[in-house]
């Protein structure tokens, strides 16, 4: 698979990157007012858009457009905003590399050598980073903004889950997805932000009218504050490369120039994140990729077998099979498992893990979370910091081979950014000095413009040198 | 009415029958239950479909709170505990008439529990009164519906059905003979079309049954999909019948799915392979949180059960034989009619209620009947109706000319329709000729029986040759020339007078 990936980057892609699986001929003009005005922009390809195909990066809905627009590309679009192509992903959104795509693997624009970007919004952030859009959407579920922002050198921004509206995003775990934005800088993407951050009527799980009120009130801007930081001990783990730790260090190291408190601090249930969020992601997955039978849209295999329609489920077990790849089958018989009547108790007890995390982070942040209703510990952090990915992109060759070894080499990656995932908290990835790395900064539920405060601050910090 | 086979179905000596329903009811809402796809039956394929009941990626489930309204006067008509917290579940499986690869129901905590509905010997067909236990009831979607077509091979999908709001209702395996699963399945029917819940229409799909059977203790055996009650009784006696026959041969019955095929219920699935349907909670859809003393708010703006209904139809000031009370009340429209024509006809012109009974049911219905219509009581205002029977008891018109005179008001024409009862009555010459002077209506009678013998003297000739009955062939024309407006007796009288006594 990944070899016939390598293929068609050579020969049909729409730009050097191959991070775009379809895009808008001839580019529209620009239109020239508003904040955003002039900006041009990529959606991943598993958000809706009726003017080119939404393809989730799979053969089964490789035919597929849909006959509505998401929520967030209606709202780019009022801002007179021009969508240039849709950035290509590991299908569904499964996958940290952009490697498992239908419509093959995309490079990364930061390298000369052929390094992965990421993934699995790794097209839009390869659009940016190459330059063929000011900024991109993509979705994040355990990571996949953060991580190939950080990959790719630019900066990834995942709200708090229920920011921005999910209507039009097709849905890989719906407890955790959330639209992001990749940008070059902050600032672009704060404005951004600005013209998305509203309630949708049509996303049962947008953030209500109510907690948003809330949390604008309890909202202060960092400008002329003293800021404690926290870091997770639980982010130091051993895989984290050595030069990812110096790239974040010296980032503490000024921020404590600056007057800024550094201190440690812990989160415990952080290190056994990872297999309850593949628990809880892939049974989301399992249920929401149901729908997928090449039935009543998307790619069907012929069949003029009566037997085969009466007997129901032969037809459909042939689309799925021909029409999702390894690595989404590999995730949905897992969530499958986990549904079954035999698997026990594991999805329960993942979720009950993610209640404590969500505890876990109330009690070493200092916003108060408008979900659970507490008190907010005042003595604590502002924001968390850690890194976004255990070091730089690797080299896409290397990549292969490892997954080859063991596919749960895919899934360890999503170690740094999921646990704000898991509690629906907002995240940011910053490139560092050497934009090869990348800096994670995670506040509260709610407290988006905090992190994207510090986000500045930090970004200030690297171009102060 | 009690049909016979039933009536003498009972279990045999030491293989007690046991059963329990699973009754799906499709709601009789303005939308589906999850989009805002308008929700009728009978329309062209997959013209009421949105987004989200085609499963298009992307789109999210809404709660339409009318199903939740509807589906909680059934939890309280059925005196069932509401649940304060309840939720939504995925039962995954793949088929075609499942556009989402799961429906969205409610496993883990349904919307009711518990409840109850009486039968009673003098109001169901029981022989004895008894006692269903509700074990619980929750709202769920309905599938597509599927067409195929053999001789083209093609399967086509209608999703229409997709996501219109059904209630399941789950009792307890309370019953002991048919009777009492019949009893039960119209009971309830009639209860929630009665209530506005459902349309009870069977024709249309708006019930589908499971029904469980197990005899003398043992596992019990569930048959699918049973479209009607006499599909529902059919499959019944045929599984305790099987069930029965295998147990005297020593051969223990096995849990297992059957379906029926109109003559005989064959398996589906053994317990082996029965469908793992991966429950899992639903979070696209929030908890519905309900205020506990909904049930009592709910209860109180119910409007009266049909047994409470039927029991005063049948009482003064009404006397309604049984039969066409209970049919009163399974439509609210004839009900509220005949309300209004008794409250007229009885309450302000004392006239007795039999009057009112006899031109309700018999000659208004019967004339719709007659006339190939459903009735539409907005063709003939109760006001007016009214107006007719009372020219009737006052002899002014006779009954043979106000029957005449419906049929034409339920006919549309420009001629009749601004006019008044009284008015009609003129137009058409129906005042009862009883009005004029005795006299000349004797010779005039007398004139048209003469001619009327005259041109039939056929007919005559077998009347004296002793076939009395002939003479109702003459008053028969007469009545048709005078157009019903001389008192039948009259003629009859005048044709004897002429043939016998001549």
């Amino acid at each position: 698979m990944l070899r016939r990936g390598l293929r068609l980057l050579s020969t049909a892609s729409h730009d050097p990157y191959n991070c775009l699986i379809s895009a808008v001929q001839p580019p529209l003009l620009v239109k020239k007012s508003g904040i955003l005005a002039g900006l041009k922009y990529v959606a991943k390809d598993n958000i809706c858009t009726t003017e080119l195909p939404t393809t989730c990066g799979s053969a089964i809905l490789s035919n597929y457009t849909s006959p509505f627009d998401a929520t967030v590309v209606s709202q780019l679009e009022e801002e007179g905003l021009t969508l240039v192509g849709k950035g290509n992903l590991d299908e569904f959104g499964m996958g940290l590399s952009t490697m498992f795509s239908h419509f093959g693997a995309s490079v990364n624009p930061l390298f000369v050598e052929k390094r992965i970007c990421g993934g699995s919004s790794g097209g839009s952030a390869a659009a940016v980073a190459g330059g063929l859009a000011d900024f991109a959407l993509g979705t994040d579920t355990g990571g996949s903004v953060r991580q190939p922002a950080s990959y790719c050198g630019i900066v990834g921004f995942k709200p708090s889950y229920g920011r921005l509206s999910r209507y039009g995003v097709v849905a890989y775990g719906q407890g955790f997805d959330c639209v992001g934005i990749l940008a070059n800088d902050v600032a672009t993407t704060k404005k951004v932000f600005n013209v998305l951050n509203r309630h949708d009527s049509k996303d049962i799980t947008s953030m209500s009218e109510t907690t948003r009120e809330k949390v604008r009130e309890a909202s202060r801007p960092i400008t002329g504050r003293k800021l404690r930081i926290g870091v997770p001990e639980e982010f130091l783990l051993s895989e984290v490369h050595q030069k990812t730790i110096e790239q974040v260090e010296s980032i503490l190291h000024k921020l404590i120039e600056q007057g800024h408190t550094v201190v440690a601090t812990s989160v415990p249930s952080m290190g056994r994140l990872l297999s309850a969020y593949y628990t809880l992601a892939t049974v989301e997955a399992a249920s929401n990729i149901s729908r997928f039978d090449g039935i009543r849209y998307g790619k069907s295999t012929s069949t003029t077998d009566l037997s085969s329609l009466i007997s129901g489920d032969a037809l459909i077990r042939k689309n799925r099979s021909a029409g999702l790849g390894r690595e989404v089958q590999r995730r949905l018989i897992l969530g499958n498992y986990t549904l079954s009547a035999e698997s026990g108790d594991n999805f329960y007890r993942a979720t009950k893990l993610r209640g404590k995390l969500v505890q876990e982070f109330n009690d070493i942040l200092s916003f108060p979370n408008f979900l659970t209703n507490l008190p907010a510990n005042e003595a604590a952090c502002d924001v968390l910091i850690g890194p976004s990915a255990s070091d730089k992109a690797p080299l896409m060759s290397e990549y292969e081979s490892e997954v080859k070894r063991n596919f749960l080499n895919e899934y360890v990656n999503d170690v740094y950014t999921v646990p704000a995932s898991m509690a629906g908290l907002p995240a940011i990835s910053v490139p560092c000095e050497d934009r090869a790395y990348g800096i994670q900064v995670i506040g509260q539920y709610g407290d988006d413009s905090t992190v994207l405060d510090v986000a500045q601050l930090i970004e200030s910090l690297n171009s102060s040198i | 009415m009690i049909p016979k086979k039933l009536q003498n179905w009972k279990p045999e000596k030491g293989f007690p029958f046991k059963c329990g329903l699973e009754i799906h009811t499709q709601l009789l809402t303005k939308h589906k239950l999850f989009s805002q796809s308008v929700n009728v039956p009978n329309c062209a394929p997959n013209a009421n479909t949105s987004f989200f009941d085609l499963a298009f990626p992307g789109t999210f489930p809404k709660l339409n709170p009318e199903a939740l309204l509807l589906a909680l006067k059934a939890a309280a008509a059925l005196d069932a505990s509401i649940s304060t917290t309840s939720s939504f579940d995925r039962k995954h499986y793949f088929y075609f008439d499942q556009p989402l690869g799961y429906q969205i129901t409610q496993r883990f905590r349904p919307l009711a529990r518990g409840g109850h509905l009486q039968l009673s010997k003098d109001y169901d067909d029981v022989l004895s009164d008894k006692l269903i236990n509700i074990e619980q009831l929750q709202l769920e979607q309905d599938t597509a519906k599927l067409n195929y077509d053999d001789y083209d091979s093609l399967v086509s999908i209608d999703l229409n059905r997709a996501n219109v709001p059904l209630i399941e209702l789950v009792t307890k395996p309370d019953f002991e003979n048919l009777l009492q699963v019949r009893a039960f399945i119209k009971k309830y029917l009639g209860l929630v079309s009665h209530l506005g819940i459902c349309s009870g229409d069977l024709e249309n799909g708006a019930m589908r049954c499971d029904v469980n059977v197990s005899v003398a203790g043992g596992d019990r055996v569930e048959v699918k999909n049973l479209s009607s009650t006499s599909e529902v009784m059919a499959a019944a006696a045929y599984e305790y019948k099987r069930q029965v026959a295998q147990l005297k041969e020593s051969i223990p019955v096995e849990q297992e799915t059957r379906s029926w095929t109109g003559t005989k219920t064959v398996r589906t699935r053994s317990k082996e392979d029965a469908v793992d349907y991966r429950y899992v909670p639903d979070t696209e859809l929030p908890f519905v949180h309900l205020d506990p003393s909904i049930a009592d708010l709910i209860r109180a703006q119910l409007p009266e059960f049909p047994e409470t209904v039927v029991r005063r139809l049948r009482n003064a000031p009404y006397g309604l034989e049984k039969k066409y009370a209970k049919f009163l009340v399974e439509s609210p429209l004839h009900l509220e009619y005949y309300y209004k024509l008794h409250s007229i006809i009885v309450g302000e012109h004392k006239q007795p209620s039999k009057v009112v009974n006899n031109w309700f049911v018999h000659e208004l219905l019967g004339a719709f009947n007659k006339l190939g219509l459903s009735p539409d009581f907005t063709m003939l205002p109760a006001e007016k109706y009214a107006a007719l029977i009372l020219l009737v008891q006052n002899k002014e018109v006779t009954s043979t000319s106000a029957k005449l005179l419906l049929l034409a008001m339920l006919q549309p024409s420009e001629e009749i329709a601004e006019m008044s009862v009284e008015e009609m009555v003129d137009h058409y010459k129906l005042r009862n000729a009883a009005e004029a002077e005795t006299g000349d209506l004797k010779t005039a009678v007398e004139e048209i029986c003469k001619e009327i013998i005259e041109e039939n003297q056929d007919a005559v000739e077998k009347i004296k040759a002793g076939k009395h009955l002939s003479i109702k062939f003459l008053v028969g024309i007469a009545m048709r020339t005078t157009q019903g407006k001389v008192d039948p007796k009259l003629f009859d009288e005048t044709f004897k007078n002429l043939i016998y006594n001549e």
